[in-house]
Order: structure tokens, then C-alpha cells, then sequence
């Protein structure tokens, strides 16, 4: 075997090195960039969820707390600010306001004991209970599919692989009541 | 995800099969040589031949059919969606939590001993059982932190591996108990042959006979020996994806100090559940296939600074004397900083007399019981025997048509726990009339509609319906109300 065979099998064998390492740096993004997707339409899933239970609450609590009316109308008012918005900065606004909102509702529900007797509206309880749960949890997994993609896109070497098929940073889905958290404690001890 | 678990559980299970595999075929050969008198290669190849069928079926089965069979040992029945609500919404929340590629399919065992456990090879065919008393007993954040729980089994590829391990035991066990009667039946003519087969046959069925004697132990202690570290690794799943460790704290705190009878559980399926169905207590002995409960509540309790790996494998070197190696450091690269919810206001604990009414409850409904609730406020539970035959109400003597419930629901008995509780007639429960003093006033019974007229001289506090039975209390107040 010639010299020049051998740098020309070096050669080769460098370039099939480097072309497997691109297709599996390549197939990892796609498949985090799928995994945002469906972590995305999942939290979609559920927020239509909380749309559609909203007005089925308010109508199973109207005829126990009529004169309730101001924390009835903000919640209608809220879901279909809520079910309008577009824009991921819209729906993250709006879906936090809805939040907020629902809350103080079943905190003010709290206080009727006959619904907390009625079947329909305890079923209907546990159903929202379920779908804030489901919104939160699809959120935390949207934001982990995000960092993970995040730190691919940024790191090297895969982020050669990223700048050349145009993979981008994506954002975080915030949905945080902001009054209702409390300051971080960071113990360093 | 525990990366480098998933990948030792694969090697674990690969290797455990091999193993099994080379174990069964040389055993399968000394017995073929030791009854095949002076032909020793003939019977060897012949024995081995039958041992390697043996292995290549027991190999199928564990792999394909064993969640069935386990799941009919456990006399588990599936449920659907209408039959507890809040279990199902419980369950499809971690799957999003965890990303789960499809919703497992969700069993109740009719037990009263609070448990979980769950099976399947893979996150995409996997099974979830949780016991009657455990649906009884838990409130919602406390289902969660178990629900999560059995899901780390399976996501960690924990199940994979025990199935494996549990129907090669099996096999095990099967085939010493066999080969021991095959020897005791064979031993009557032992004096006989070995005049003719020497001394090689002699040591051959010494061999065996040892072989028989250890096989059952060593698979014993293999089995006991299981990684306890595993269920650690489970709770720590558990927390991350609940984001509030006290859900599963307080639901293994309420599980250990269970004082009823504890489950019936078959011993080979012991590993697979959330604490060891056997013994309990919150102490573990040197053979449990569970870490003692206290250091596992102890751990998750310590997690105050947030709910994710780095935060349990903190709270796991306070909490008990363990290694940092718990969790593997490629695992912790992509732990990021989770931090705890705030509990999810619910219904407050149940009483004992109430869970075990629960239970009770749970377990009638999955048995194909038929309830009925008379107008009278009388709920009828009756044996699925009882199906399109025609009941008479104790109380209030109406007639009923017992109708057989759809497949897989619970007629509707069981909603969530809170409506269950409100369903229950009978002088436990009253209602509360209001009424002024000194004046007429009409109420009906707010269960039968039974109608009473109270007169200004009325002076009493309590009343039973004379029509169902129920009490009704009276309290002065501005206006008469039936609740």
C-alpha cells in the first residue's frame, strides 16, 4: 500500500467520522425540537381544556352563589380574554391572569358548604384541579425540552450542527401567578 | 431520567438471561447424564437439549406474557376513566409530567392493605395497580406521589428487569422442585443401578441433588439481594415530577402505620410493589427488598430546598448514612433547580373507620357488585348473583330491578372520594334544619322528602325521619331551611 492510498483511506475514514458524529448530532436536535412540539401541543391540550370546563363551572355555581357576580363575570371575562389571545407573550399573559383569577374563585367558593355537598360541582373541582395540575407539569416539561435543545444549540461541537440546519434557541413558557410566590431561599451554609 | 440506570437495568436483564441460560443448560445436562446410566453424552446433549427449550420458553413467556400472568396473580381488574375519576386524572398528570410516550393502562386490586405496584418492559406498554385500601386512604396529593412513584419504575426500566427476574425465579423454583421429586422416585432404584453404573453415577446424582438444594437458594438470595437503591431512585423520581416530595412522605407515613391485617400478596410478586406487602413497619430487616420506610420518609421530608435530583441526593446524604454514588454524576448534569409547588388543597384525611368503609366500598364495586339507592336514602350493595333479579328495600320495602352493570364501571358508586362520602344514607349522617321558635313551619326531609310541620311549641333538637331513617337536626335560626 502506497502513501497516498493510505492518507486517502485516513482521509476517508475521517470523513465517515465526522459524518456519523453529524447525523446523530443532527438527529438529536430534531428529536428535541419534536419533543418541544409535543410538549407544545400538549400544554395547548390542556389550557382548551381549562376553556371548556370554565363556563360549565360558572353555570354549576350560579344557582348557589348568584349574587356572587363580580368573581363570576371576571372569570368569564378572563377565559375569553384567555381563549382570544394569539401570540405566545398574549397566552402567557392572559393564561396567568386566568390562573390567578380561578383561584381567588374557588377560594371564594370555599366558603359555600351547600356546593361543597353538590356532586356535579365536585366533580367539576377535581376536574380543574386535575387540568391546573396538567398545565403546570406540561409547562415544566415544556421549559426542560427547551433547556435541553437550549444547551445542544449553544454547546460545542453541536452547535455546528445547529448553526448549519438554522436550529434556534427557543423561548420559556412562563405561567407564574407572581403574587403567590414566594422569594427563593438560598441557604448557603 | 436516570440514563445510566435504564442502561444498567438493559445489562442487568441481558446478563441475568444469559446467565439463566447457561445455568439451565449445564443443570439440564447433569440430569440428563445422571439418569441416563452408562451413555453419558447421549444423555447430557439429550438434557441440555430439553433445558435449552425450557430457557427459550421461559424466555418468551417472561418477556411477553408475564405482565399478564402477574397481573392475574394480583387479581388486578382494569378499570375505566368513570370509575375513579381522580385516579386517572392523577395518572395521565405524571405522564405528562414525566413525557411519558403513552398512558398506562390503570388496575385496582381489591385489597384493603394500602399498595401500588407496576409493570410493563417499557414506558409504552406498561400497567399501574393500586390497591382499594390505598385509593381509600390517600388524598390527592398523596395518590400523586405514589402514581409518580410506580411511574420511575418504569421509566427507570426497573420493571424490565424484575419481571425478568421474577419468571426466571419462578422457573427455578419449578424446576428444583421438580428434579427433587424425579430424584426421590428415581432413589428407591439407586442401589440397583449403580452396581452396574459405577462410581461416576453416584457422583452425578450428588451433584445434582446439590445443585436441586442450591438453585432455590441462590435464587433466593439473588432476588432479595435487588438493589434497594432502586426505590430511592423511584422516590427521587417521584419528587421531581409531583414538585412536592411530602405527597409521597406522608402517603408511605400513612401506609406504614396501617394498622389493619396486611395483603395476601404472593411472595415472588413482593418486589414489584410500593412497600413490601409482607412484613411491615417502618423498619426493614437484612432480606427486605425494600429500604426501611422511615429513611425513605426521612430523605423525602429533608428536600426543603427544592424538588429536583440534585435537591434529593442532598437530602438522601443528610437523612441517612448513604453514598453520594446514588445518583450517578451524567445523571446529574441535566438536573436543573426544581422547585416545590404548594400542596393542592383538598379534602382532609379520612378517619379509620371511613378508609376502611372506602375500602370496602372500592372492593364490592370492582367485584361486579350492583348498588342501587333507594329513594328512601337506603343504598343497596348486592352480589353481582343478585343481576336482573328483583329486590325488595329493607327499609322502606319498594321493589327494585337489579341491573347488571356495564363492563367496567362501577355503576357509578364510586365517583371521588368527597362525592362518595356524601352518597352515604343512614343515621351517620344528618342534616341540619333551621327553624324560628314560636311559630308554624312546613320542612321536608331533605333525603326522602318526607314532609313535617314543626308547631310554635316545638322545643326539640333532634328528629329521625320516620320515613328513611335519617336524623335531622334542628337549630333556632331566622328561617327554616331544608338543606
Amino acid at each position: 500500500m502506497s502513501t497516498g492510498t493510505m492518507v486517502l483511506l485516513a482521509l476517508l475514514i475521517l470523513l465517515a467520522a465526522l459524518f456519523l458524529f453529524g447525523a446523530a448530532a443532527y438527529n438529536s436536535l430534531v428529536s428535541l425540537r419534536n419533543g418541544i412540539r409535543n410538549a407544545w401541543s400538549q400544554i395547548d391540550v390542556q389550557l382548551k381544556r381549562r376553556h371548556d370546563l370554565v363556563p360549565n363551572l360558572v353555570e354549576a355555581v350560579k344557582g348557589y352563589a348568584a349574587h356572587e357576580k363580580g368573581t363570576l363575570d371576571a372569570v368569564t371575562q378572563a377565559r375569553s380574554k384567555a381563549a382570544g389571545a394569539r401570540s405566545l407573550a398574549d397566552i402567557s399573559k392572559a393564561e396567568t391572569e386566568l390562573t390567578g383569577v380561578l383561584g381567588r374563585f374557588m377560594a371564594v367558593m370555599e366558603s359555600y358548604p351547600e356546593l361543597k355537598a353538590d356532586g356535579s360541582f365536585l366533580a367539576l373541582q377535581e376536574e380543574l384541579a386535575s387540568t391546573e395540575n396538567r398545565i403546570s407539569f406540561a409547562r415544566q416539561a415544556y421549559n426542560d425540552q427547551v433547556l435541553f435543545l437550549n444547551n445542544k444549540v449553544q454547546m460545542f461541537p453541536s452547535n455546528i450542527v445547529a448553526g448549519m440546519f438554522a436550529f434556534r434557541r427557543e423561548g420559556y413558557f412562563e405561567l407564574e401567578d407572581k403574587t403567590q410566590r414566594d422569594p427563593v431561599k438560598v441557604n448557603l451554609g | 431520567m436516570f440514563w445510566s440506570v435504564i442502561q444498567a437495568n438493559r445489562r442487568k436483564t441481558l446478563l441475568l438471561i444469559v446467565l439463566m441460560g447457561f445455568f439451565l443448560i449445564l443443570t439440564g445436562a447433569v440430569i440428563g447424564m445422571s439418569f441416563a446410566g452408562g451413555r453419558l453424552l447421549e444423555g447430557g446433549l439429550a438434557g441440555a437439549g430439553i433445558a435449552a427449550l425450557v430457557w427459550a420458553a421461559l424466555l418468551l413467556l417472561s418477556l411477553y406474557a408475564s405482565d399478564e400472568v402477574l397481573l392475574e396473580v394480583s387479581r388486578a381488574r382494569e378499570v375505566s376513566r368513570e370509575t375513579y375519576p381522580q385516579l386517572f386524572n392523577v395518572v395521565e398528570e405524571m405522564v405528562i409530567a414525566g413525557s411519558l410516550p403513552a398512558v398506562p393502562r390503570v388496575y385496582v386490586v381489591g385489597d384493603p392493605a394500602p399498595n401500588a405496584f407496576a409493570l410493563g418492559k417499557s414506558p409504552e406498554k406498561s400497567h399501574l395497580c393500586v390497591t382499594a385500601g390505598l385509593l381509600a386512604l390517600c388524598g390527592r396529593d398523596e395518590l400523586q406521589g405514589v402514581v409518580a412513584h410506580e411511574l420511575g419504575h418504569i421509566m427507570n426500566r426497573d420493571v424490565l428487569y424484575l419481571t425478568v427476574a421474577a419468571s426466571m425465579l419462578g422457573s427455578l423454583l419449578l424446576l428444583s422442585d421438580f428434579f427433587l421429586r424425579m430424584f426421590k422416585y428415581s432413589a428407591i432404584r439407586f442401589t440397583a443401578r449403580s452396581r452396574k453404573a459405577g462410581p461416576a453415577a453416584g457422583v452425578l446424582i450428588l451433584l445434582s441433588l446439590l445443585l436441586a438444594v442450591l438453585g432455590p437458594v441462590l435464587a433466593r438470595i439473588f432476588y432479595f439481594s435487588l438493589s434497594r437503591r432502586r426505590e430511592y431512585l423511584a422516590d427521587a423520581t417521584s419528587a421531581r415530577l409531583t414538585r412536592y416530595p411530602e405527597g409521597l412522605a406522608s402517603a408511605l407515613e400513612k401506609i406504614g402505620s396501617y394498622p389493619g391485617a396486611h395483603s395476601a400478596a404472593p411472595a415472588v410478586t413482593s418486589p414489584f410493589y410500593l412497600v413490601n406487602p409482607g412484613r411491615q413497619g417502618l423498619a426493614g430487616g437484612a432480606f427486605a427488598t425494600h429500604p426501611p420506610l422511615a429513611s425513605r420518609i426521612r430523605v423525602l421530608r429533608a428536600m426543603t430546598q427544592g424538588a429536583g435530583y440534585m435537591e434529593y441526593l442532598k437530602a438522601y446524604l443528610t437523612a441517612t448514612h448513604g453514598r453520594a454514588t446514588l445518583i450517578a454524576r451524567e445523571d446529574l448534569r441535566d438536573a436543573d433547580r426544581v422547585e416545590i409547588r404548594p400542596p393542592s388543597g383538598g379534602a382532609p384525611a379520612p378517619s379509620t373507620s371511613d378508609v376502611r368503609r372506602r375500602a370496602g366500598e372500592i372492593i364490592r364495586a370492582i367485584n361486579d357488585f350492583i348498588f342501587i339507592t333507594c329513594p328512601c336514602g337506603m343504598k343497596l350493595k348486592l352480589p353481582p348473583e343478585f343481576a336482573g333479579k328483583q329486590v325488595t328495600c329493607p327499609r322502606c320495602k319498594r321493589e327494585h330491578e337489579a341491573k347488571k352493570p356495564d363492563a367496567g364501571s362501577f355503576s357509578g358508586a364510586l365517583r371521588t372520594q368527597a362525592a362518595m362520602d356524601r352518597d352515604v344514607p343512614g343515621p351517620t349522617r344528618g342534616q341540619d334544619v333551621r327553624y324560628e321558635p314560636g311559630k308554624w313551619q312546613n320542612f321536608s326531609c331533605a333525603r326522602c322528602g318526607h314532609p313535617y310541620e314543626i308547631s310554635p311549641s316545638f322545643g326539640g333538637s333532634r328528629l329521625t325521619c320516620s320515613s328513611c331513617g335519617s336524623i335531622i337536626r334542628f337549630a333556632p335560626g331566622p328561617r327554616a331551611i331544608t338543606s
